[in-house]
Formats: C-alpha cells, sequence, structure tokens
C-alpha cells in the first residue's frame, strides 16, 4: 500500500512538474505583415529572432501575407474573430480598423511606457480613434518628393531644380522628349490608395496662399493643382497611362530614364541600385505651390495588438521594443525609411543627401484623415484625377463632383 | 394491399434519407450565406457598426440607393455588356472551331488540346498577360504599329478598355465552348448524315436540318453555362484594369468586392451581389425551364 502511494505520490510530483514547465513555455503569438521589398522583408524575420531570443514570455512566428489580402483577412477577422496577435496595417487604413473593431485599445500600456511623446505628431496620430484612445504604434514613416533626372535638366538648358510650380510647369515641358520617348514627368495616379497618396501633395499645395484639406477641394488651390496635372497629360508631359502605374511603376520610368522626373516615395531610395548609373540624378522638395512652399503626404505603416490576442501586454512589450529608439534608427536605415520618433537618429549609409531631403520635406508632409471612412473620401480623389486625365473632364467639376462624395462623410464625422 | 402501401411508404422515407445529407449541404452551405446575404443588403451595416452593433432595418433603401446611383448603372450595363459580347463571340467562334476539328484529319486531336491551354490558364495569369499584351507599347499594338497602324491606348481610355478585357476572356472562353460542342457533335450519329447525303442535302441543308436541331440540347448547355460563368466574372478585371479606368470595366462582381472590401460598405455590398444573384436565379430558372420542356417534347 506505502509503495502504491509513493508510485502515486510520484505520477503527482512529474504531472505537476509537467504542467510547471509547461507554463513556463513562452505563448505563440503570430504577426502578419506585408512587407515585401527584399531588405525589410529579411530584416523583419532577423528582428523577429531577435526578440524570440531575448525575452520568454512569447515566442512570435511571423507570416507574409500580400497587402490586399492582409486587409481582406481584418475586414472577414473583424467578424469571425480569426485574427493574428500582432498585425500591420497601412496608415490611412488603420483609422477604418479601429473602427471595425480589429485592434486593442492600448493606451494604458503605452502611457505607462512614457515614451509616446517621443513619437512625431503625424503618425502617431493615424494609430488613435476620435477619442484619442491609442491602437497601435507607428513603426516606419515616409512621404514624397521629386526625383530630378540632372543629365535631362541640363539639356534642356536647367543647372537647378525646380523651386515652384511655375518653374516645375516650365521644365517639364522643356524636358519632354517625344522622340526619344521621354516624357517631362511621371507620377501614379492609379485607382487605390497609392493614387490619392500621390494626388494630395498637389490638392493641398499651398498656391496663391493657403492650402487646403480634402473638405474643401473646390478651392483655387486644389483646382490649380489638378488643372496643372490635367494639362501635362493633355499636352503630352505626362503619360496617360500613369492611371494604371502603381507607384513602383512611375519610379521605374524614372529609373529608365524615361521621364525627366518623379513623383518618389523615401523607401525608392533604397532602390536607386536600379539606375546603376545611367544618368545623374538628384532630389527636391516636391515643386507643388509658391517658391518656399511645399506640400507632401505622410505614408507608413502601423503595428497594432488584434483584438483576442493571445497575451496583450507581452504584445504591447514586442510593439514597444520593435518602435524603441535605437530600433526605429536601425529599420529606418534597413528598410529606407524615416524614424516615427524625434529622439532616433538614423545614420543613412546611403543617398545621404536624398535623406535629409525627405527628412525635410517631412515637415510639410500631411496625414490622410485619420478616418473611419477614408477610402470612401480617397476613392472620390483618384476618380476626379481620372476623370480629368481620361475623360478630359474640366478639373474644376471633377472636384465638385468629388465634393459631392466627401461633404456628407465629413458633415458627419468631420476631419480631426 | 396494404403489405405494398407501407412498402412504398418505407421506399418513400428511405428516398427522403437519401436526399437529407445533400439537403442539409445545401441549407448550410448555400442556404445561410444566402440569407445573411439578404439580411446584411436589407440593413444599413458599414465600418462604423460592424462590430459595434447599432445597424438597423433599413428596408430596400440600399437597392433604392443603387439604381439611383450612375455608377451603378454603368456597372450593370457594363456586365450585361460583357456578358452577351463574351457570349456572342466565345460561341460563335467556338462552334467554328468546334465544327472543325470535328473533322477528323491529321494533328486534329494534338491541335485541339493545344488550344485548350489558354483554358487551362488560371485566370489571375490570364489577366496579367491581358495588362502586358494591351499596354501602350505592348504586344498588340506592336503587332498593328509594324501594318503602319497606331494601335490604342487600350486600357487607358474608357471606350477601348472593356474591348481589350472582352478578348482576353474570350480566349479563355473559345476553348472551353469548342470542347463542350465537340462532345455535342459527337453524340450525333454518322448514319444521320450519310442518309442526308444520299438523298441529296448539301452542308448548309445538313448543317441547318441536323446538326443545329441535334445539337440544341448542348448549344443551350453550353450557353447557359457560359453566362452564368461570364456574368460573374471578377479575377479577370480585378488583376487586368482593376475595374478602371473610371469604372469603365468594373462589372457586379468587382464594384460588390470594392464596396465591401475597400469601402467597407457591407450593406451595400451585398445588395449588390444580391442583384448579381437575381440576374443569374432567372437565367438559371429559364434554363430549368428549357430541360424541363425539352424532355417533354
Amino acid at each position: 500500500m506505502k509503495k502504491r502511494l509513493l508510485v502515486a505520490g510520484a505520477a503527482v510530483m512529474a504531472m505537476m512538474a509537467a504542467s510547471m514547465t509547461a507554463n513556463a513555455e513562452p505563448t505563440e503569438v503570430t504577426l502578419w505583415h506585408y512587407f515585401d521589398a527584399s531588405a525589410d522583408k529579411e530584416a523583419i524575420v532577423e528582428w523577429v529572432d531577435e526578440y524570440n531570443s531575448i525575452q520568454d514570455d512569447i515566442h512570435i512566428t511571423s507570416t507574409y501575407v500580400s497587402r490586399t489580402e492582409l486587409m481582406n483577412q481584418y475586414t472577414v477577422g473583424a467578424l469571425s474573430g480569426e485574427l493574428p496577435d500582432i498585425g500591420m496595417v497601412d496608415s490611412p487604413d488603420m483609422a477604418s480598423y479601429i473602427s471595425l473593431g480589429v485592434f486593442e485599445d492600448i493606451t494604458d500600456q503605452l502611457e505607462e511606457w512614457g515614451e509616446l511623446d517621443q513619437f512625431y505628431p503625424g503618425p502617431l496620430t493615424s494609430c488613435k480613434d476620435p477619442d484619442g484612445r491609442i491602437y497601435g504604434l507607428p513603426q516606419n514613416t515616409n512621404c514624397l518628393a521629386l526625383a530630378c533626372n540632372m543629365d535631362l535638366l541640363e539639356a534642356a538648358g536647367y543647372d537647378h531644380m525646380p523651386a515652384s510650380l511655375d518653374e516645375f510647369k516650365e521644365m517639364v515641358a522643356a524636358t519632354t522628349n517625344p522622340d526619344d520617348g521621354v516624357y517631362g514627368f511621371a507620377m501614379c495616379c492609379i485607382s487605390t490608395e497609392e493614387g490619392t497618396f500621390q494626388l494630395l501633395p498637389w490638392l493641398r499645395s499651398a498656391s496663391g496662399g493657403e492650402g487646403v484639406n480634402v473638405d474643401n477641394l473646390t478651392a483655387e488651390s486644389a483646382v490649380n493643382g489638378l488643372t496643372v496635372l490635367g494639362d501635362f497629360v493633355s499636352n503630352g508631359y505626362m503619360s496617360k497611362e500613369c492611371v494604371n502605374w502603381t507607384q513602383s511603376d512611375a519610379f521605374n520610368q524614372f529609373a529608365a530614364g524615361k521621364a525627366a522626373f518623379a513623383e518618389v516615395g523615401t523607401w525608392h531610395l533604397a532602390m536607386t541600385d536600379a539606375i546603376n548609373g545611367a544618368f545623374n540624378y538628384d532630389f527636391c522638395l516636391l515643386p507643388t505651390g509658391d517658391e518656399g512652399t511645399s506640400t507632401s503626404t505622410i505614408g507608413g505603416e502601423n503595428f497594432g495588438v488584434c483584438s483576442g490576442a493571445a497575451d496583450v501586454d507581452a504584445c504591447v512589450d514586442f510593439l514597444e521594443w520593435m518602435c524603441s529608439k535605437e530600433k526605429e534608427a536601425e529599420w529606418a536605415v534597413v528598410a529606407g525609411k524615416i524614424p516615427t520618433r524625434q529622439d532616433s537618429e538614423a545614420e543613412y549609409t546611403y543617398e545621404t543627401d536624398g535623406f535629409d531631403v525627405f527628412v525635410e520635406e517631412m515637415n510639410y508632409a500631411q496625414a490622410r484623415g485619420p478616418h473611419a471612412e477614408w477610402p470612401s473620401i480617397s476613392e472620390a480623389i483618384y476618380t476626379a484625377a481620372q476623370s480629368v486625365f481620361v475623360d478630359g473632364t474640366a478639373p474644376a467639376d471633377a472636384l465638385a463632383a468629388a465634393m459631392e462624395k466627401i461633404t456628407p462623410i465629413v458633415e458627419e464625422t468631420p476631419l480631426p | 394491399m396494404k403489405k405494398s402501401l407501407s412498402m412504398s411508404a418505407r421506399k418513400t422515407r428511405e428516398a427522403y434519407c437519401f436526399i437529407l445529407p445533400a439537403f442539409v449541404y445545401i441549407l448550410f452551405v448555400l442556404g445561410y450565406p444566402l440569407l445573411y446575404n439578404v439580411y446584411l443588403s436589407l440593413r444599413d451595416v458599414d465600418v462604423k457598426n460592424l462590430t459595434k452593433g447599432g445597424d438597423v432595418f433599413i428596408g430596400l433603401k440600399n437597392y433604392a440607393d443603387l439604381f439611383g446611383n450612375a455608377t451603378f448603372r454603368l456597372v450593370l450595363k457594363n456586365t450585361f455588356v460583357f456578358t452577351i459580347a463574351c457570349l456572342v463571340f466565345q460561341f460563335t467562334i467556338g462552334f467554328a472551331l468546334a465544327l472543325f476539328f470535328y473533322q477528323k484529319f491529321s494533328l486534329s486531336g494534338p491541335v485541339r488540346g493545344l488550344l485548350l491551354v489558354s483554358y487551362m490558364i488560371p485566370m489571375s495569369v490570364t489577366g496579367l498577360l491581358g495588362k502586358n499584351i494591351f499596354s501602350n507599347a505592348g504586344l498588340v499594338n506592336n503587332l498593328l504599329s509594324k501594318i503602319g497602324i497606331i494601335g490604342p491606348e487600350w486600357l487607358v481610355n474608357t471606350s477601348t478598355a472593356m474591348i481589350a478585357v472582352i478578348i482576353m476572356n474570350c480566349w479563355v472562353g473559345i476553348p472551353f465552348n469548342m470542347l463542350l460542342l465537340i462532345s455535342g457533335l459527337t453524340n450525333i450519329s454518322p448514319d444521320v448524315y450519310e442518309s442526308a447525303s444520299i438523298d441529296g442535302a448539301n452542308w448548309i441543308q445538313r448543317f441547318a436540318h441536323i446538326t443545329v436541331p441535334l445539337m440544341k440540347g448542348s448549344m443551350l448547355s453550353v450557353l447557359m453555362l457560359g453566362f452564368i460563368y461570364t456574368f460573374r466574372a471578377f479575377d479577370l478585371m480585378y488583376i487586368m484594369t482593376a475595374g478602371g479606368p473610371l469604372n469603365s470595366t468594373d462589372v457586379l462582381g468587382t464594384y460588390s468586392y470594392m464596396l465591401s472590401f475597400t469601402q467597407y460598405k457591407f450593406s451595400m455590398g451585398s445588395a449588390v451581389a444580391m442583384v448579381l444573384f437575381a440576374c443569374l436565379f432567372v437565367v438559371g430558372l429559364f434554363y430549368l425551364r428549357l430541360l424541363v420542356k425539352e424532355e417533354e417534347d
């Protein structure tokens, strides 16, 4: 009997020990991202491995899901609850997903962290709901500037880059050369958020005074901005195919020497190898308005903890590590982005002058929204531009039609 | 007498038992999503209330809004233009090819097999191919320039984008039609043709009075299947043009997706899907009636 008791006791002890070891096992956590450029795709895997090795609370598995698919998964997951624990999201889409309940409110954890005031207001605002609650952290940011083919500029008799919209118009016309298949300007006006991202600087430009936001696109400065782009297309200075070009298509036109100027993003600085010394190039602020002014759009990706995550606090710890002062600086260099924190100093090892331009441009870069119905606002904007480029609609009429769609949306929930 | 009645009653019960699994399957896999879709389309579910609740019953307002919306009317028109144009071309060309390849000549089998390649390629790949072939400096314009024609900017103009999409869809649809029609042709006994020839019928008479009447069933099936398959097109446009430029290639499938998954207007997207369903349902009923009528004949 005693022997039996002993055996039973040993078995209980063994089970307890086993369950204790099980408790010590880190919680399995999934992270979904859509980084697809070679540099950041590899970096995210390395970072997750590094984080897994320095702590025992969670074990993260990162999975690549294409951007569109990831967006669909969030929408479906909002109802079914099948979401990753940590998810990446494009900054203008975050407001919609917050409204759909995809992300956890992590305001309390982040306030306890005490480093929120280090983040630039633009990118951080995109993680907030209209009540100011925070649902994630901006992991990287970027904006748009102008890439210039200095050889083509020189051939057209210019030794400098454009400083104002008027000068830009002149230079685009002068550098266009149909015989060589060279257009003056290339940008992306595709019927997706990418198109809106690139159109906004011209619509919100400060020409003849103050710039406007998307709730007032019938203002003279916005109409003027779209008129300039429409004239580029109708005069043959910009290819009509821009309505089907993504941002990488527009950059490829520039890199192939087929466009004298192109509207490019910060991340393209990590892709200038494609030019391969074929011509001299430089970057300057987007000349969207009067001399001395510029307008750009803030881009970037946020990370949030999804609703129903296995261990919310531990996932927030990961976000805080990922968006720490050092890591922000490191990511910016690896992926060709700009840190989202004022205290992070990215020491770029390539295109340093180019990065200086983009960092300066950030001062003039404006956020999209945040607004839960931003996708509908966005659709109105790119549709207006496409109707000017494709159908030859008058810019004022096209923007008036856009405002018919935008006004009821912003009247119900105003832009911040 | 009594015994045989109970036998037949038992048989009926057994028969219902056999039907039950299929019925349950249809109820859950088809019935539930369909009813949920009807329910969604009668409410005002969007990005603001999907998970928070607070959506209300608004009756047919979504449908009224849709039919009052110029973009939706364009999308509906596009869907019919796309479907009818594709059916006309892929059916006539497919039928002509079927008649051609039905002739037993050497290599007719392998060439027929090769033609099927375009049907076997995934639609998303076809979409990418179309995007390249019809780009401004793509294959089509390149070939046109060889014969001195400056090709249009196919995918950039609202007037030509639909033509490009229709051509790409026919490229896939023609071999599909051909395949089904050849199998219909093989069901016609050669004796019929032989006796007609002996009676002095020429090929036009043989075609009009033998092939067409005897092929009626296959032709109807091909047209109906083609209609259903083409009407709910999505992937080709999604990849090739994303519905653009300016909704000129948007069809009900892509428009419903855009409303639900890009703009999060879930109820509106469901209403579009219901319109799509209703159109196909009417065609389906029509097809069933024809089948029943044929059986009666």
